[in-house]
């Protein structure tokens, strides 16, 4: 999504300070003071006016009630993301055995459901859900209702034109002939 | 805090602004020269009740529980029509709120304002715990609990041979130009069981066009194709007991022989056995003062037109009388109005397009030239008040479109090998279905459930394989060409993309957008199909607007802050009305993670590991 943002004509905030790996062979589009936003670290989001910044769902709570926040939250089926964390743990030499894929797929989907009420509540919010495994499969209807979001501010085909199906390494086998 | 807010239900943002365009709007079109005026991003699925309810309490379904027309039992598969809920205590069975999400119009009366509330839907029974003045619309029952047929009267006995949902009951001739009959009402219980009570009624015919309706009390003289005045009936129930209600009658025919058709009988509201309206005082105002009025939630008789019982003319004649009472109720609040919230729901240019839109244009483009005038003269009436002017929200709950095309989902289901039959199965309905073997079904006019182990009574899907199973589910549908080559849906959501709260739980699995032209049939939404998937639409209902709800957004005008929401959306309503956005107490309110903190912990070490943190 950043790099259909850039894309698109909105600049990432990022750092680079986490380097490009196989996981994600283009890089992270991250910010590294975006993890300290529960620390109160708040003074980087002076720089990110304007720009799109990477925040997981966990840290959407932290955000300063001072800006006003357009999210394009990111869905995708949960077996996939937990698929993809365990290899991005294993790479990183962490444990995965640590708690089953079932209870953490409960343990997400009920912080999710969490997350959605509470964004419903805030007036300094916009939300537009953006489900991961439709854009990559047709696009044009996702980005469509991410420029209107966005105000048609975003040139979209531009943003069409970097959807790197390759990166799309996770999806669950037993899918993947309802798609092809 | 003092904000009037126009419901004016099914108002079109594409038929407004051609009228607009051919300058026919000039109260509303003044919105649009300021600035003021935009489409309004609507609940989905775009179903009144479900939007009302939307706009009422600021959040969608998923909060307030109201997914469709109808919810369904999954423990049994059985319907519940989501807006008369019953409970059964030692008290009987009783009607309980639809919903009990906290509204607007509640917090503003927490916040030390008055709230009056016209006509909104969903809001039968009332609450009197609640100190909002109501009266109710969409979803109030008639004296008999029900939604409402009425019953046509004849002499000809071979009329009640055809299947009708109005009652057709027998007007016995007595001598030439006498007849009887008698209306039924509710059941009560006797010593022999239930009975349904009735009373008796005369018939006299003066001549070629009048004629005499004679209850015990009463005398009502009719003219052939004009409504009679709201009158009130009493059926005794008891030795000092009696239940009353309200109706109104229409001659349609004197030649070759007379025909009368009564509309649903009413609840009476200062009489009634349920909660009608808050506060008893504003309901015996608003009735003695400004009354009477229809009671039922749908009064506009959308059944009798389509099955012939009356006339176009006599339908719309209908429909103008109710928006008449409800315009003159609506004013005297108005004019008494000094702060806080007043909020009233216009309904009937919903139904007129629902039976005019597809061949009528005249007719309907008249009803938006009406209430542009209505507009217009609430606005005559807040420019006398000089600076103290309040805030005006005009809005509607969804636009419009054409219905070509009933869907038969089920069916598809069941061709689709989604949903297996018994094979002794002898009607096409769930209740034949052969759960052992299907994985899905559909109830309500958007609602698509899967058959899920340990949810559904008989569930066959295991829970590890329901998004395979939706995203094939969505994909088939989103493949299926109608007739025309065109799509029939437009789109197929999950339910964690629409709905957000407490209640997703009861929500349906998938929630059907279909394209503009198709709607699911009525069968669907009782769990029913025919042998088609698709049926050619030739009823006079003939427009509607259960389908994707993009593709029938509804309006939004005001006279201040319109322009700080680029895109509104039922969302903004309670900010824009009263302020403030609601908290739901279902939800969480100083920030979303809100887990054990044991949960919380194991959540934190796994996005420590992935570098997140």
């Amino acid at each position: 999504m950043q790099r259909m943002l850039e894309a698109g004509g909105i600049k990432p905030l990022t750092d680079e300070i986490r380097a490009a790996d196989e996981n994600n062979p283009k890089g992270y589009y991250e910010y590294e003071r975006v993890k300290k936003l529960k620390d109160d670290d708040t003074g980087w989001l002076n720089l990110a006016q304007g720009k799109s910044v990477k925040i997981i769902s966990a840290l959407l709570e932290y955000l300063p009630d001072e800006f006003s926040y357009r999210v394009l939250f990111m869905q995708r089926y949960m077996d996939e993301i937990l698929a993809s964390q365990n290899k991005m743990l294993v790479d990183r030499g962490e444990r995965t055995d640590k708690v089953s894929d079932e209870q953490m797929a409960q343990l997400y989907e009920d912080h999710l459901q969490k997350v959605g009420a509470w964004l419903e509540k805030q007036n300094n919010f916009r939300v537009l859900y953006v489900n991961y495994n439709r854009l990559l499969q047709d696009p044009t209807e996702p980005l469509a209702q991410i420029s209107k979001f966005l105000d048609k501010s975003v040139k979209v085909d531009e943003m069409a034109k970097v959807i790197d199906s390759n990166l799309y390494h996770q999806r669950k086998s037993s899918t993947e002939t309802d798609y092809n | 805090m003092k904000t009037i807010i126009l419901g004016l239900d099914a108002f079109d943002p594409g038929i407004f602004e051609k009228l607009h365009e051919d300058g026919r709007m000039p109260n509303l079109g003044k919105y649009v020269a300021a600035g003021n005026y935009s489409h309004f991003a609507v609940s989905n699925p775009p179903q009144s009740e479900v939007s009302w309810t939307s706009i009422a309490t600021g959040a969608d379904p998923g909060v307030h529980g109201m997914f469709d027309f109808v919810h369904r039992d999954p423990s049994s598969y059985s319907i519940i029509p989501s807006l008369l809920v019953t409970k059964t205590n030692v008290l009987g069975t009783q009607f309980v709120p639809p919903h009990t999400a906290r509204t607007l119009f509640e917090q503003a009366t927490s916040d030390g304002y008055p709230a009056t509330v016209l006509w909104w839907p969903a809001t039968f029974p009332a609450r009197p715990e609640i100190p909002v003045q109501t009266l109710p619309g969409l979803g109030t029952p008639d004296i008999q609990g029900r939604l409402g047929v009425g019953a046509v009267y004849s002499p000809d006995r071979e009329l009640g041979d055809s299947p009708f949902k109005t009652a057709v009951e027998s007007l016995e001739k007595q001598s030439k130009d006498s007849y009887r009959g008698y209306l039924k009402g509710p059941s009560r219980e006797t010593g022999d069981g239930l009975k349904e009570m009735d009373l008796e009624f005369q018939l006299e015919i003066m001549d070629q066009s009048r004629a005499k309706l004679t209850f015990t009390k009463q005398s009502l003289e009719l003219v052939v194709g004009q409504w009679s005045p709201i009158f009130e009936v009493s059926f005794k129930a008891g030795f000092l007991s009696s239940v009353r209600g309200v109706t109104r009658a229409i001659l349609t025919q004197i030649e070759p022989e007379p025909r009368l058709y009564f509309l649903p009988l009413q609840i009476h509201p200062l009489h009634s056995t349920w909660r009608y309206g808050t506060q008893p005082g504003f309901v015996r105002e608003a009735w003695k003062g400004y009354g009477p009025f229809l009671t039922l939630g749908w009064p506009q008789d959308t059944t009798a037109l389509e099955e012939g019982w009356i006339s176009d003319d006599q339908f719309i004649a209908l429909c103008e009388s109710i928006i008449d009472t409800r315009e003159r109720i609506f004013m005297h609040y108005l004019d008494k109005f000094q702060e806080g919230v007043l909020a009233n729901v216009f309904d009937t240019l919903d139904r007129v397009q629902h039976m005019f839109l597809h061949d009528r244009p005249d007719i309907v483009e008249s009803w938006y030239s009406r209430l542009d005038d209505l507009v217009g003269r609430v606005e005559e009436r807040l420019s006398k008040r000089g600076k103290s002017k309040p805030r005006l929200l005009i809005l509607s709950d969804h636009g419009f479109t054409r219905f070509d095309y009933k869907v038969h989902l089920n069916n598809w289901l069941v061709e689709n090998s989604y949903l297996t039959m018994r094979d002794s199965a002898q009607d096409k309905s769930l209740s034949s279905a052969d759960w052992s073997r299907s994985q899905a079904y559909a109830l309500g006019l958007n609602s698509l459930y899967l058959n899920i182990q340990g949810r559904e009574g008989q569930g066959s899907v295991p829970a590890g394989e329901t998004e395979s199973l939706r995203d094939k589910l969505r994909q088939d549908l989103l493949a299926w060409k109608g007739p025309d080559d065109r799509p029939v849906t437009q789109e197929i959501y999950t339910r964690e993309e629409v709905f957000h709260g407490s209640n997703l739980p009861n929500a349906p699995d998938l929630v059907v957008g279909y394209s503009p032209g198709y709607r699911a049939s009525a069968e669907t939404g009782l769990g029913k199909w025919e042998t088609s998937n698709l049926e050619a639409n030739v009823d006079h209902w003939h427009a509607d607007h259960c389908i994707d709800p993009n593709a029938v957004p509804g309006v939004i005008f005001s006279n201040s802050d319109l322009k700080n929401y680029p895109q509104p959306s039922f969302r903004d309503i309670p900010p824009l009305a009263i302020g403030k956005t609601i908290e739901h107490p279902d939800a969480p309110t100083n920030g979303p993670s809100q887990s054990s903190e044991e949960d919380q912990e194991t959540i934190e070490e796994r996005l420590k590991g992935l570098g997140y943190l």
